[in-house]
């Protein structure tokens, strides 16, 4: 018997979101517990199914939450207010 | 508050209250950071140019971000030089002339082929590893502090090179050649990352370099000697007794962190040409 | 079901917003017109990091260096998402880049003209982006929910680029003289290309991508969109835009302006543009230099001696 993890669609047009997951001895069973433990009552419109055994997990915060500062990427690491200010004064306009 | 100069542990700990390292160290600590910097920032300069143009979508933007950390890095340590000396960060990474950086020789050379960049970033990503392992005891707290998330960020450049290094090497053919000949380039110049400078004694002295350099980058050679040999990668080292490795080609450290090539000249010209365009302005 | 009910129930479900998966079922036409759509659009993105590219070595700070080489950085990830995306409606990575390169396929017409001086930089992820990103908010209801999904992750980031580049042109105003006449010297340049980067009016009545919604707003309502944002806040800097005819008209809602020159934007597109050729010599030199590495990843690994 292997896991299987189940992915799930709720609404169309909606990114595959992990639901759980089911034990079966083979792919295709896997698809019909899939089937009976997350959409028996029409909850999903789509499910993925995939070996647990498939999946790499990456959760090592130094690859992902590295430490040092990154704000040059967010929006919030640019503070323009002051300086829209100096700029509208200097365009001249009141 | 106090400036990050007064938090040098050694000195705390025999008056009990903060002072100022006597001159020598001060002047050798600048220099100390100064090397860290211009090698962090000079790689990341090289590496940035495959940004667009690497050999496949997924790699240019694993590859960029590899750049963009070494520049981050070469920042904070430009920061802490900058408290040091009374100046900016900026000021520092822009403002001097090509003679005055002191990355080490193995950053003078264009970023070349695929091969080459990935063989010098190996090189340089698993010495300075072995490097920041040393200067995470320093007794100079803000460079002991700093090193530490450094080090965290350098976990990823060390697994991603390990990959394309084994990934190259185990592929044959051209792959393999063109690694090997980039190695066997590089390695003197490898080397000039532990060019020893003026003022290491006092550095050493007083805990900031906890360790000579040349003791590091024995150890860096054992480190990676057990990866690159197995794989048929040049390890031009023999063991000399004691697990201490001598080179088995002619060594020029010397001049290592002081006379730049004409690859750096073109590339100072480059970083510089925007930021010299208007003296002192505002970008 | 008769394969004209099939086609007839496909078009009732994407009429009325409805979402199609790479699975389901699609005539082909549609699947190529979503093809073509966005393999564009990825092309756009791979030749959009060449003009900001060449700044990232000249980048006058380190704060703009990082955010530089992240924003093309971020431009490359904008053209893997999308090369898979359409990779997925069956056309190889490979296929798309000779198409590419051969000159087959095109690519937005503001990736045709050359960067002159740091200004371009701030113009481009200011204005160009902002261009782009107004058409791309759209194509986040696209019936294509690949797409869709993708657009909505780009224009989350692309948010990041806008403000780089309006910070970045806020601080050449407020420099020396000739930083501030760097702004207006770029602005000039690129006014006419930002004008003709939407395309020109289309027949609503005959654009089969409005038709199957893998669009869903026509090219004048995105210009309009674009001038309503963006000409106000550029006047209010104290910069002139170079068309004496642009000003908003109350009575009909619109911005009025100098027709676009329509037949520069299909020469450009069609590979006569300033720097066409340069750009797609130096992809293909630099893609030609790189093949051996995509050889040694596609090798089956030996175990080394």
């Amino acid at each position: 018997m292997d896991v299987y993890e189940v992915f799930r669609q709720e609404r169309e047009g909606e990114p595959m979101r992990h639901a759980g997951n089911v034990l079966a001895p083979d792919r295709e069973l896997a698809t019909h517990y899939a089937r009976e433990f997350y959409s028996r009552r029409q909850e999903s419109i789509r499910l993925w199914v995939v070996p647990r055994a498939a999946i790499e997990q990456v959760d090592d915060p130094d690859l992902l939450q590295p430490p040092l500062d990154r704000s040059f990427k967010k929006p919030t690491g640019y503070v323009i207010k002051d300086k829209l200010d100096a700029a509208r004064v200097r365009g001249g306009l009141p | 508050m106090m400036s990050p100069e007064f938090e040098v542990r050694g000195a705390r700990m025999k008056t009990g209250t903060p002072r100022t390292p006597n001159p020598e160290p001060r002047t050798a600590l600048a220099e100390l950071l100064l090397t860290l910097a211009d090698d962090e920032f000079v790689l990341g300069f090289w590496d940035s140019e495959w940004t667009g143009i690497a050999p496949m979508l997924e790699e240019d933007v694993a590859f960029s971000s590899l750049a963009q950390d070494e520049i981050g890095h070469a920042r904070v340590l430009y920061e802490i030089l900058a408290e040091l000396t009374h100046d900016t960060a900026d000021h520092i990474a822009y403002g001097r002339q090509p003679e005055e950086y002191r990355h080490a020789r193995l950053l003078d050379h264009s970023r070349t082929d695929w091969a080459f960049s990935i063989a010098r970033r190996f090189l340089y990503d698993t010495a300075d590893a072995t490097r920041l392992t040393v200067l995470a005891n320093s007794s100079y707290a803000p460079l002991a502090g700093i090193v530490g998330k450094i080090r965290r960020e350098e976990t990823y450049h060390r697994m991603h090179m390990e990959a394309w290094v084994k990934r190259l090497a185990e592929a044959g053919g051209e792959a393999h050649q063109r690694l090997s000949v980039a190695l066997e380039t590089l390695w003197p110049d490898a080397l000039t990352i532990f060019t020893p400078f003026d003022g290491e004694e006092e550095l050493l002295n007083a805990g900031i370099l906890p360790e000579p350099l040349m003791a590091i980058q024995q150890r860096w050679l054992g480190e990676i000697a057990s990866f690159l040999q197995p794989l048929g990668l040049p390890f031009p080292f023999r063991e000399a007794g004691g697990g201490r490795y001598t080179p088995t080609f002619p060594i020029t450290m010397d001049s290592g962190r002081i006379r730049h090539s004409d690859d750096f000249r073109w590339l100072w010209n480059e970083f510089t040409m925007v930021y010299r365009a208007e003296p002192g302005a505002e970008w | 079901m008769t394969e004209q009910e099939r086609l007839d129930a496909f078009n009732a479900h994407v009429a009325s917003g409805g979402k199609v998966e790479p699975g389901d079922w699609m005539p082909d036409e549609y699947r190529k017109a979503v093809l073509k759509f966005v393999e564009m659009h990825a092309n756009s993105e791979l030749m959009g990091v060449l003009p900001e590219r060449e700044w990232i070595m000249r980048a006058p700070s380190l704060k703009r260096k990082l955010a530089l080489t992240a924003k093309v950085q971020d431009e490359v990830g904008h053209a893997q998402l999308l090369y898979r995306v359409a990779e997925d409606l069956g056309k190889s990575r490979e296929a798309m880049v000779d198409d590419l390169l051969a000159g087959k396929t095109k690519f937005h017409n503001v990736f045709h003209y050359p960067t002159k001086t740091w200004a371009d930089v701030g113009v481009i992820a200011w204005l160009v982006d902002a261009a782009a990103i107004v058409a791309q908010q759209a194509l986040r209801e696209s019936s294509y929910a690949p797409y869709a999904r993708t657009m909505k992750k780009i224009c989350w980031e692309e948010s990041v680029h806008i403000i780089h580049g309006r910070d970045v042109l806020l601080s050449l105003l407020n420099g020396t003289a000739t930083q501030r006449a760097m702004v207006q010297e770029a602005l000039d340049r690129w006014w006419g290309p930002l004008m003709q980067m939407h395309g020109p009016p289309t027949d609503p009545t005959k654009d089969r991508d409005l038709a199957w919604r893998i669009k869903n707003k026509s090219n004048d309502n995105l210009r309009q969109e674009f001038l309503g944002i963006y000409v106000p806040r550029i006047r209010e800097l104290g910069l002139t835009l170079p068309d004496p005819e642009l000003r908003y008209d109350e009575a009909s809602g619109r911005w009025l302006f100098t027709e676009p020159d329509w037949k520069e934007l299909y020469a450009v597109v069609t590979g006569h543009g300033p720097m066409s050729q340069q750009r797609l010599a130096f992809r293909q030199m630099n893609y030609a230099a790189t093949q051996w590495v995509r050889d040694a990843m596609l090798a089956t690994p030996r175990v080394a001696a």
